[in-house]
C-alpha cells in the first residue's frame, strides 16, 4: 500500500470490524444523498416520505451489528466496544427508529419529507455510535461534532416556520460556544500531562501524578470539559437552550432530542468520569453534586408553570437528566453505568410514548396546549389511557415502570453516600408528579371542546397502543431489571494498548 | 524554545477575547468568528504541546479541529442565510419568538 502512511491500512483493516454499523449508516445515508434520490430513485416531493421504509431497514440493520460486534479495543486506543458502548448504542439507534416512525405522513408533523431529512438522522446516529465507544479525547470530541452538526440542520428542519430557524440558530450558537469551551478544556489537559496523550486510560493516570503541581491546568481543564458535556445532556445552569429548541423544533426531532443524544453524551458521561478523570474524582465531584441538583430542582420547578406540553416535557426533561447524573457521581463506575443505562432505557418508551400522543394531537390540529387536553378521555379513550400510562411512569408512580429507573438509581446514590441529593431527588420527583398528574386532570375531568373527532387511523393506533403495551408490561418485570443487567461487563478490563508509534524526529 | 507558560497565557487570552465576543457581540457572523477564536486558541496549545513532547498526537488533532471548524462554519452560514432571508437581520437580540 501507498508509502506516505506505513502501517495505515493494516491498522484500518485490523480493527474495522469493531465499526460495521457505524460504516453501515454513513455510506447509506452518502448513497441515499446522491445516487439514489437524484438519480436511482426520483421520487417526487410527495413520494418522499417513502425514504422512511429504508432509512428504518438500514436502523434496524445496524442495531443487530451493533450488538454482535466483538468487544475490544482498536483504533490506537481510542475506540472501545464493551458493554457501555453496546448497551448505549442500543438506546441511541432505538430512538432513532422512533423518530423515523413518529415522522410518518399519517402523523403529519412535517410539512415537507425529504431524502435530506432521513440521511441526516442517520449521520447523527453514527455521531453517537462513535461517541458511546470513544475512549480518547480526541474521538469523543469529533464524534460529538458529527452528531452535533446533523441535529443543527434537523431542528431548523422547518424552515418555513421562523420559530423552526430560530430554534436551530439557538442551538447552533450555544453549541458550538459550549464545544469551543469543551475543546479548549481538553487543550488545557493536553497541555498538563506535558503534550503526550489524550487517551482517557493514561490520562487517569496522567493526572493523578501533575494534579498536585499543576493543579490549576487539571481543573480548569476538568471543568471546562464538564461545562460543555453539561451543555450537550442539557443540565442546569447550561440548560438555557433546550426549552426553546425543544419548542422550535419537529416534535419527531423533539422526542428524538430528549432521548438519543442524551443517551449518547450520558455515555460519554459515564465514560470520562469513571475512566477518565476517576483518579481525581476531588475536582469534579462538588461541581457535579451542584449540577446535579440543580438540574432536578430547576426542571421541576420550571416546568410547573409551562402552558404548552413541549415545553413541560422539556423541562422534565432536565431533571430526568438530574437523576441520571446521580449514576454519574457513583464512585462504583459498574453499578452507575449500569443504573443510568436502566433508567435510560425505561426513560426512552415513556418519554417517546407521551411525545407519540402530542405528534398524533398536533397532526389533527387539536393543539399542544395543556388546556388543548380538555376532556381527552371522552374524545380519545385510547390516546388518554396512553397518555395516563406515560405520564405516569414519567412521574415515577410506584407501580409503573418508571418507578424502577428511579428506585435503582436512587437506591445505588444512597449506598453511596449522596444521602442530600437523593433527599432533594425525592422531593421533587413529589413536585413532578404534581405537573404531570395536571395534565392528566385536564383529560379526565374536564369538559370537552366542542368539534368533530376524527377516528384514529390504524398506524397511530397501532404505534400508540404498542408503546402502552410495553411499558405496562416492563411494569411487571421491573423488578428484575437489575438482576438481568448483572451480567453485562460494562467496563472492560484494559489489555495493555497497542498504539501506533509516530514521532518527529 | 520559548517557556511554555508564556504559550498557555497567549491561548488563555486569545480564547477569552473569543469567549467575551461570543457574550457581547450580537451578529450572529462575528458570533460565529468569535467561537473561530475560540477553536484556535485550543489549536495553538495542542501544536505547542505537541512540538514540546515531540510527538505528532497533538498537531493532528490541529488539523482535525481546523477541517471540523470549516464544516462548522457550512452549518452555521447556512442557518444565518436561513435567518435572513426570513427576518431580513441576523441581530441575536431580534431572535425571539420562543421564550417562557
Amino acid at each position: 500500500m501507498p508509502s506516505f502512511a506505513p502501517g495505515l491500512w493494516e491498522n484500518l483493516s485490523h480493527d474495522i470490524h469493531y465499526i460495521w454499523p457505524h460504516i453501515l449508516l454513513m455510506v447509506s445515508g452518502l448513497l441515499m444523498l446522491w445516487p439514489l434520490d437524484t438519480w436511482l430513485l426520483p421520487w417526487t416531493k410527495a413520494e418522499k416520505h417513502k425514504w422512511a421504509i429504508p432509512t428504518m431497514a438500514i436502523l434496524v440493520v445496524s442495531l443487530v451489528l451493533s450488538i454482535y460486534t466483538p468487544n475490544g479495543l482498536g483504533f490506537s486506543a481510542m475506540y472501545k466496544v464493551d458493554g457501555l458502548a453496546k448497551g448505549f448504542q442500543v438506546l441511541c439507534i432505538l430512538a432513532s427508529i422512533f423518530a423515523v416512525m413518529l415522522s410518518q405522513k399519517v402523523l403529519g408533523a412535517l410539512v415537507e419529507h425529504t431524502a435530506e431529512y432521513y440521511a441526516l438522522i442517520l449521520f447523527a446516529t453514527s455521531g453517537m455510535l462513535f461517541m458511546c465507544g470513544a475512549v480518547d479525547l480526541v474521538t469523543i470530541y469529533f464524534s460529538i461534532e458529527l452528531m452535533a452538526l446533523c441535529i443543527y440542520i434537523l431542528v431548523a428542519y422547518l424552515r418555513q416556520q421562523e420559530r423552526g430557524i430560530e430554534a436551530g440558530m439557538k442551538y447552533f450558537l450555544l453549541g458550538a460556544f459550549s464545544s469551543g469551551i469543551m475543546l479548549f478544556g481538553i487543550s488545557l489537559l493536553f497541555a498538563a500531562t506535558g503534550g503526550i496523550t489524550t487517551n482517557l486510560t493514561e490520562l487517569n493516570q496522567k493526572l493523578a501524578v501533575v494534579s498536585q503541581d499543576k493543579s490549576l491546568l487539571v481543573y480548569s481543564g476538568v471543568l471546562m470539559v464538564l461545562v460543555g458535556l453539561c451543555f450537550k445532556v442539557a443540565a442546569v445552569p447550561f440548560h438555557m437552550w433546550s426549552p426553546d429548541v425543544y419548542d422550535g423544533a419537529p416534535t419527531p426531532i423533539t422526542a428524538w432530542l430528549a432521548t438519543a443524544p442524551k443517551a449518547a453524551s450520558l455515555a460519554v458521561f459515564l465514560r470520562v468520569f469513571g475512566t477518565g478523570f476517576h483518579s481525581i474524582s476531588y475536582e469534579w465531584e462538588a461541581p457535579l453534586m451542584l449540577i446535579c441538583g440543580a438540574s432536578m430542582i430547576l426542571g421541576n420547578v420550571a416546568a410547573i408553570k409551562q402552558q404548552s406540553l413541549k415545553r413541560l416535557l422539556a423541562y422534565s426533561s432536565i431533571a430526568h437528566v438530574g437523576y441520571m447524573l446521580l449514576g454519574v457521581l457513583s464512585r462504583d463506575a459498574q453499578a452507575g453505568a449500569q443504573a443510568v443505562w436502566l433508567y435510560m432505557l425505561l426513560y426512552l418508551f415513556m418519554n417517546t410514548g407521551a411525545f407519540a400522543v402530542l405528534i398524533y394531537l398536533q397532526g389533527k390540529n387539536e393543539g399542544e396546549r395543556i388546556e388543548d387536553f380538555a376532556g381527552m378521555g371522552k374524545r380519545h379513550p385510547v390516546l388518554a389511557f396512553s397518555m395516563l400510562v406515560f405520564l405516569l411512569s414519567l412521574a415515577g408512580i410506584p407501580p409503573f415502570i418508571g418507578f424502577f429507573g428511579k428506585f435503582y438509581i436512587f437506591l445505588l446514590a444512597v449506598e453511596q453516600g449522596f444521602t442530600t441529593l437523593v433527599v432533594i431527588a425525592l422531593l421533587t420527583s413529589a413536585v413532578s408528579a404534581f405537573y404531570y398528574l395536571e395534565v392528566v386532570k385536564q383529560m379526565y375531568f374536564k369538559e370537552p371542546a366542542e368539534g368533530e373527532v376524527e377516528p384514529m387511523d390504524s398506524y397511530s393506533k397501532f404505534l400508540i397502543s404498542t408503546a402502552c403495551a410495553l411499558v405496562l408490561v416492563g411494569t411487571a418485570f421491573g423488578p428484575q431489571l437489575l438482576k438481568w443487567t448483572d451480567d453485562i461487563r460494562w467496563f472492560e478490563k484494559e489489555a495493555p494498548a497497542v498504539v501506533m508509534e509516530f514521532s518527529n524526529k | 524554545m520559548v517557556s511554555m507558560n508564556a504559550v498557555l497565557l497567549i491561548s488563555f487570552l486569545l480564547w477569552s477575547v473569543g469567549v467575551a465576543g461570543v457574550l457581547i457581540r450580537r451578529n450572529a457572523l462575528v458570533i460565529l468568528m468569535c467561537v473561530e477564536l475560540m477553536l484556535n486558541a485550543a489549536n495553538l496549545n495542542f501544536i505547542a504541546f505537541a512540538r514540546l513532547s515531540g510527538t505528532v498526537h497533538g498537531q493532528a488533532f490541529a488539523l482535525l479541529v481546523m477541517g471540523f471548524a470549516a464544516a462548522e462554519v457550512a452549518v452555521g452560514l447556512a442557518l444565518v442565510v436561513a435567518l435572513y432571508r426570513k427576518k431580513g437581520n441576523i441581530q441575536v437580540d431580534e431572535i425571539n419568538l420562543l421564550k417562557g
